[in-house]
């Protein structure tokens, strides 16, 4: 892995469901984009438009028509089957706008579940999931996550995300459940928690004024590839 | 706590606490099912060949030797033809023996089958085939009949109960008693002929058996001079309304009569099998007024003209068993639905697709496990519960054994069917499309 590599580069990313026509437009279509170790970039653009599709083509949970998608310096295409999922697993963080959390397991439970697939040794499992939750605010890691708060919950989910130290996480749509002033205090801890971790955060919203707390933010369709003349 | 697969799996089972007890109570039930049967089957033979003894051949004047088998050991019926006392002594003169022990059914006492025998009947025949009446009592493990009251017959008009006559009937040691002649049964209970009291003599109860595990416990005991006198009085009253009560003096050649014979013959030491069997067997038979019958033989091939049954009800259980696999695939099927988007997370915080049917499959494999050894304990308590309602309601004692290689086998087969029946749904889990399940619901 190249130290100095970004945390993701996008290279002639394309995308189209495989039912789909041959000629029909990209669902998603990226020419180049490249994400700096730790750096923190807001992708907009409305409903519809592919960046969900996006974060899962980043993370290689489907496969892209062409083009490639390298974390921490490693093509994650290159990579398959079991490999590819362990990869994610250490490398790629997921923060969903329903958490996404696994019912019917405590607080303490989801983070260390994130732990279990990873390359991380099982001795530290328990130590590191607990200072998490801890850093988050969850003082009850052993209640089960449908007794949390939707506010716990969203906490639940950040720790999880940030728990194998990844490079990248992938925030889709992280508030746009929540209200505004739950946005707020969720997106402080998405950002403050990827900041102390050293991990880039790629963060989808359809929410133009969420721009203010990002320095980069880029609208997905401005990443097209360049039609050639 | 640290987490682990394990983890995944119990959550899985407890969140479908109900689905998950019910299919394993099918399980059990189905493995139960198939234990109890196997272990009836091998505990019910031994029965059978524990009812036979220590004899060797069974003389009968009946129409095959199991027919005689299942009368004079079983008392399914009483033998018809008897076999005069002048060919048993002519018969047992012919050859060495251990023991030749003349028997006479055809009376009963409150429908209890009574047999009529010498005193040799106690001291050398014994429901236990391994009972070697050639050594002395005391070196052996248990005399071959144990009296738990009273004392055995000595005289005429004296009778012993088998230990589950005695609950039967409720008679007890010092009761004065009356047999009747014949089995009463629905079709002769208005025909004088076949069934009537012999009140003219009474008997009295010295003694009550303990139970022995065998046919024999459910028999009334008592000595060939009696049932001669009563039925030769008869004879007498029939001819003579006015002739004097019958003493055994009065007693004709025609009067005795027996039905059967306990033949043992002599053994090497340590062993219950005597070189002598298959010819002097062979001699018997050549005379057709007798029927020779070797108990241990008729008793294996009677199981085997129950094997077909045998083999339809395990055929049954083994259905069973196989419908219980079923039940596990529907349920865990039926689970997939709801566990799509729990499958979809595991496998963003990066599990696998061979570790997802490595989970489901071995869900399965653990309910199956779990069904099978509840339902060998459900086999060990029904089996028990079985065999005390034999003994209670026929006196027969099983012993119900569980061979460890059938049990294992059963066990092992409920494994890999619960194993097999995991395949579908964990393959349904294996294809789990993970970003069209993460998506928000609504």
């Amino acid at each position: 892995m190249n130290e100095h590599a970004p945390a993701l580069h996008i290279d002639t990313l394309r995308f189209r469901y495989p039912s789909s026509v041959t000629d029909s437009p990209w669902v998603v279509d990226v020419g180049s984009f490249s994400l700096g170790v730790g750096e923190q970039v807001l992708l907009t653009g409305a409903s519809g438009r592919g960046k969900s599709t996006l974060l899962y083509l980043i993370a290689g949970l489907i496969e892209p028509a062409g083009g490639s998608v390298s974390v921490a310096g490693r093509d994650i295409f290159s990579v398959r089957g079991s490999q590819r999922d362990l990869f994610r697993g250490t490398k790629i963080g997921m923060i969903f706008q329903t958490f996404n959390l696994l019912h019917g397991f405590s607080a303490l439970e989801n983070v260390l579940a994130a732990l279990l697939f990873s390359s991380i040794r099982p001795k530290e499992h328990d130590a590191r999931a607990k200072e998490l939750l801890d850093a988050v605010g969850i003082d009850s890691p052993g209640r089960e996550v449908t007794q949390l708060s939707i506010g716990q919950q969203q906490r639940v989910a950040v720790a999880r995300a940030v728990a194998t130290s990844p490079a990248v996480v992938l925030a889709d749509e992280p508030t746009a459940s929540l209200d505004p002033e739950n946005a707020e205090a969720a997106m402080d801890l998405i950002q403050s928690t990827c900041r102390s971790v050293g991990a880039a955060l790629l963060c989808t919203s359809h929410d133009p004024a969420m721009a203010t707390r990002f320095t980069r933010s880029e609208s997905i369709d401005d990443l097209a590839t360049p039609v050639r003349a | 706590m640290a987490m682990s697969d394990w983890t995944i799996i119990c959550r899985s089972m407890t969140s479908r606490r109900f689905s998950t007890v019910t299919t394993i109570i099918t399980v059990a039930v189905a493995v139960g099912l198939m234990l109890t049967l196997l272990s009836m089957r091998d505990s019910g033979r031994k029965a059978f060949e524990r009812g036979t003894g220590n004899m060797h051949l069974l003389i009968s004047n009946d129409s095959s030797p199991l027919v005689s088998v299942l009368n004079g050991i079983f008392y399914a019926n009483a033998p018809a033809r008897p076999i005069p006392w002048s060919t048993f002594n002519q018969l047992v003169s012919t050859f060495p023996h251990e023991y030749a022990i003349p028997t006479q059914q055809g009376d009963s006492y409150l429908g209890l089958p009574v047999m009529a025998t010498s005193t040799e009947f106690f001291s050398k025949f014994s429901p236990d085939a391994n009972y070697d009446p050639s050594k002395p009592k005391e070196k052996q493990a248990g005399s071959p009949w144990r009296l738990a009251a009273g004392r055995f017959f000595e005289r005429p008009f004296e009778v012993v109960l088998g230990a589950k006559a005695a609950e039967e009937s409720g008679a007890e040691v010092g009761d004065v008693i009356e047999l009747s002649h014949g089995m009463k049964t629905r079709r002769n209970q208005d025909s004088p002929a076949e069934h009537h009291t012999h009140s003219d003599f009474p008997y009295t109860v010295v003694g009550i058996l303990e139970l022995t595990g065998s046919s024999h416990d459910r028999a009334v005991f008592t000595d060939l001079n009696s049932t001669w006198i009563i039925h030769a009085h008869e004879r007498r009253h029939r001819d003579d309304p006015t002739s004097p009560s019958t003493t055994q003096a009065d007693l004709t050649d025609a009067d005795r009569k027996i039905t059967g014979i306990y033949l043992r013959l002599p053994t090497r030491e340590g062993s219950n099998i005597s070189p002598l069997l298959p010819t002097v067997a062979a001699k018997l038979r050549a005379d057709p007024s007798i029927t020779v019958a070797q108990p241990t033989k008729e008793i294996k091939s009677l199981f085997e003209i129950v094997s077909s049954i045998d083999q339809i009800l395990l055929a049954m259980a083994s259905a069973v068993m196989v419908s219980s696999g079923i039940a596990i695939m529907l349920a865990l099927y039926n689970s997939m639905e709801q566990r799509r988007r729990q499958i979809a997370v595991l496998r963003v915080l990066g599990c696998s697709k061979p570790r997802i049917f490595g989970l489901i499959v071995t869900e399965s494999a653990i309910i199956g496990l779990i069904g099978a050894f509840a339902g060998f304990g459900l086999a060990f308590v029904g089996s028990r519960v079985v065999a005390v309602a034999m003994k209670h309601r026929l006196g027969l004692v099983i012993d119900p054994t569980f061979d460890p290689k059938a049990t294992a086998g059963v066990l092992l087969a409920s494994l890999v069917l619960a194993s097999a029946a995991g395949v579908v749904p964990a393959l349904m889990a294996y294809r789990t499309p993970v970003a069209k399940n993460l998506r928000p619901i609504g």
